[in-house]
């Protein structure tokens, strides 16, 4: 699965708000299918900012975000349905079960063939309590919510996931459970960019790891070559180093 | 993918808290109208009957033809059950009289102020303020209100163009607030029913239109929510906004319409037109009493150099002469100040309509007015009721002041004691002929125009299209609002 043509790819991706932000600065990446990209990176240098650009949330000043070789703001319609999002903070409809809210979900995403079972099966792979599944979102915690988010998302079913710090909110055995789920989804070949703050386990799970800063892709290591160092180090050294550069 | 956010804007109305409880206080007080519409219109009915049975015997009972007057009442309609309009504002009655001119009087809220104090809240009423506060209620954070949520981006990530997400939304929400708010209107007709109010054909027909129109309204303030709901990002504030515009929209804009017009265009009211008329019989009268002091001056100069024989003569010589002369010049008088008096009644009144058309052609900004004209002007009940009463009333009277004069004329009974100077007839002293009853079968009857549909719809119609326009604009608005919304 190493092979192949990038599912993800950013090429000179570049992003300036109307406010003259320069979010992005041109960032280029790519990930395959069967891979997992972690975007580490501090407040505002920029990661929710190129999720968004993947699914033409907003548009890029200058270069393109593909999916499956298209461009997300050329034809945003037929990149979204290759690519699977869990967003920063899920809320769903509060008024609506756990069920209720996969269902609709799964519906516009285009699986209308799903069962009760399915879904009640797709939540039990998430961690999700057996006697939640059919409570109203409204009095869920972010976790439970959390979770809902990533059993969509599984439920679309595409080859590309986007993830936006999704290990935000998870106790720490959601957190280890949540590692083994995206092991597992990236052995079933779907390729994943999530961005995160969680050092530890980007380097538990990634295959690749980007650190990004104010704007720019600063470093892009393959796990291997990450291997025997301390990422944390790493981080931190490449943070001062770029603060440095730009000084 | 359009069906699945219809169905889940459905499911989302209908399994919100707030959607069952507001649902159910929305129909009890419909229900609520319509029965207070149905009591008051049995009341009225009542009253009419009771009123034109005095006024059938009083004619039964009248012994001379001189004194023979009449009196019509407005025919109750049947409307009022679910618009009110003026109906309650404009005079009931009136006097049909050869001395008096038409004039509706005694107007319930006149009769009866404490109704005036706590109007009645009808159908329409119910509808311009509960159904659209319910329409905001349900669309205010349509589009902002997901954002917030987060669910925007969780949608958009799908494949999904806007066009079908805010049609699906509009959909959605339409039928779910428009359906449930058809079962109370069907109930308060099983009440109608129940209540044998008798609803002609062109009645009914009415009725539906009332009710069409009243969703079409319910429509707009749909569309009106979710457009504010797609230029702004917080619901907070779209909530904030559209109870503002909906008091703006149901309470200020069609008083200042009215207001506005009285300013712009000043109508001459009742007091100083009475005031006018009342200060030109003075004058006229001033001087027609100088004119006989100088003609009677010169009749005595002329009898001053004569003997007592001779006055008396030349008195009962000029007697018919002189009393001709005087009554012609008083009835001169008030032939004058009878036309005086019409002109500037006519002249009021095209001021008045004048003033009111500008006041409807300002208020109309507001679709709240648009609607409750739209529904009055269906229901017959329009404020263009009282000049139409009027006018056929006057046309009524000329007939009957035709018939009692031929009547008058053919018996010779000018009724009662009299000692009447009349040029026409000469000195008289007569006293009413016992005559018993009189033969009034042929008395023309006043006959109230039949309600039908198609004039009340054709006058609606401008209402109608206007409201039309508003909505269509609102909806367009919420559609290419959306098209640039941020979902973020
Ligand atoms: N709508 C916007 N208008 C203007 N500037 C924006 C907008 N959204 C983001 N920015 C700016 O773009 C930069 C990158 O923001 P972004 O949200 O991508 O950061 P992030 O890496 O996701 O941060 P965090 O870890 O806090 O989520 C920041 O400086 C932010 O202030
Ligand atoms: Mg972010």
């Amino acid at each position: 699965m190493e092979s192949g043509q990038p599912v993800f790819e950013a090429i000179g991706l570049t992003k300036k708000y109307e406010d003259e932000t320069l979010a992005l600065d041109h960032v280029s990446f790519s990930v395959r299918a069967g891979e997992i990209f972690a975007m580490l990176g501090g407040n505002g240098a920029g990661k929710t900012t190129t999720i968004n650009l993947f699914l033409n949330f907003i548009e890029p000043t200058e270069g393109e975000a593909r999916i499956n070789g298209i461009a997300s703001h050329k034809d945003p319609l037929t990149a979204k349905r290759n690519v699977a999002f869990v967003s920063e903070n899920v809320m769903l409809y509060p008024n609506f079960t756990a069920l209720q809210n996969l269902d609709y979900f799964s519906r516009l995403g285009g699986k209308t063939q799903y069962s009760k079972e399915n879904y009640h099966a797709v939540l039990r792979r998430v961690g999700l309590q057996e006697e939640a599944h059919t409570k109203r979102l409204r009095g869920f915690s972010k976790g439970m919510r959390q979770k809902c988010g990533i059993a969509i998302a599984i439920l679309k079913d595409a080859p590309a996931i986007l993830l936006d710090e999704p290990t935000s909110g998870l106790d720490p055995q959601a957190g280890f459970e949540f590692i083994e789920l995206l092991r597992s989804l990236r052995d079933d070949g779907k390729s994943i960019l999530m961005s995160t703050h969680d050092i530890f386990r980007a380097k538990e799970v990634a295959d690749v790891v980007g650190i990004m800063n104010r704007g720019k892709l600063i470093m892009q290591k393959h796990a291997a070559e990450l291997a025997g160092h301390d990422l944390e180090e790493l981080y931190m050294k490449y943070i001062a180093g770029h603060i440095r550069d730009a000084a | 993918m359009l069906s699945t956010i219809i169905v889940k804007e459905l499911k989302n109305i209908i399994v919100s808290p707030k959607f069952s409880a507001t649902f159910a206080v929305t129909s009890l007080l419909l229900l609520l109208s319509v029965y207070v519409g149905i009591n008051e219109y049995q009341a009225t009915t009542r009253q009419y009957e009771a009123a034109t049975g005095l006024v059938d015997q009083r004619l039964r009972e009248t012994r001379s033809w001189a004194r023979l007057s009449n009196r019509v009442y407005r025919v109750p309609n049947p409307m009022h059950v679910f618009v009110a309009g003026v109906n309650n504002d404009i005079g009931r009655t009136s006097i049909i009289d050869p001395t008096e001119q038409v004039k509706l009087t005694n107007s319930t809220y006149n009769d009866e102020p404490i109704y005036a104090a706590f109007r009645f809240i009808d159908f329409t009423f119910i509808v311009t303020i509960i159904f659209s506060l319910f329409a905001i209620l349900f669309t205010y954070d349509a589009v902002n209100g997901e954002r917030e949520n987060g669910t925007l981006q969780l949608t958009f990530a799908n494949a999904l163009p806007r066009v079908h997400f805010i049609a699906g939304k509009f959909v959605g929400l339409w039928l779910g607030l428009i359906v449930p708010l058809l079962i109370p209107i069907v109930l308060s007709v099983v009440l109608v029913l129940a209540y044998k109010i008798p609803l002609a054909v062109d009645h009914w027909m009415s009725v539906a239109a009332i009710v069409l129109v009243s969703l079409l309204f319910c429509t707009f303030f749909i569309a009106f929510g979710i457009c504010i709901s797609a230029v702004t990002r917080r619901s907070s504030t779209s909530f904030l906004f559209l109870l503002v515009a909906w008091i703006v929209i149901s309470f200020i804009l069609p008083r200042a319409g009215v207001m506005a017009a009285g300013t712009l265009h000043p109508v001459a009211s009742v007091a100083e037109v009475e005031g006018m008329r009342e200060a030109f019989a003075k004058q006229i009268w001033a001087k027609h009493r100088d004119e006989m002091q100088e003609r009677f001056r010169k009749r005595a100069d002329e009898m001053q150099n004569m003997t007592a024989e001779e006055r008396s003569a030349y008195e009962d010589e000029h007697a018919w002469e002189m009393m001709e002369q005087e009554d012609k010049a008083r009835k001169d008088i008030l032939k004058q100040i009878d036309l005086l008096g019409k002109k500037l009644e006519e002249e009021t009144r095209n001021g008045r309509r004048q003033q009111e058309g500008l006041a409807l052609v300002l208020s109309r900004f507001s679709p709240a007015s648009a609607y409750q004209l739209a529904a009055m002007t269906l229901a017959g009940m329009n404020i263009d009721v009282k000049s139409a009463y009027e006018d056929a009333l006057s046309a009524y009277r000329a007939s009957f002041v035709t018939y009692k004069e031929k009547k008058e004329k053919e018996s010779g009974d000018s009724g009662g004691i009299r000692i009447t100077v009349d040029s026409n007839t000469g000195f008289k002293f007569s006293m009413g002929r016992e005559s018993g009853s009189l033969d009034i079968s042929e008395m023309p009857r006043f006959n109230a125009s039949r309600f039908s549909f198609s004039g009340v719809l054709a006058s609606a119609l401008p209402d109608i299209v206007l409201l039309c326009a508003f909505t269509f604009l609102a909806f367009a608005a919420a559609f290419v609002a959306f098209l640039r919304y941020d979902v973020r």
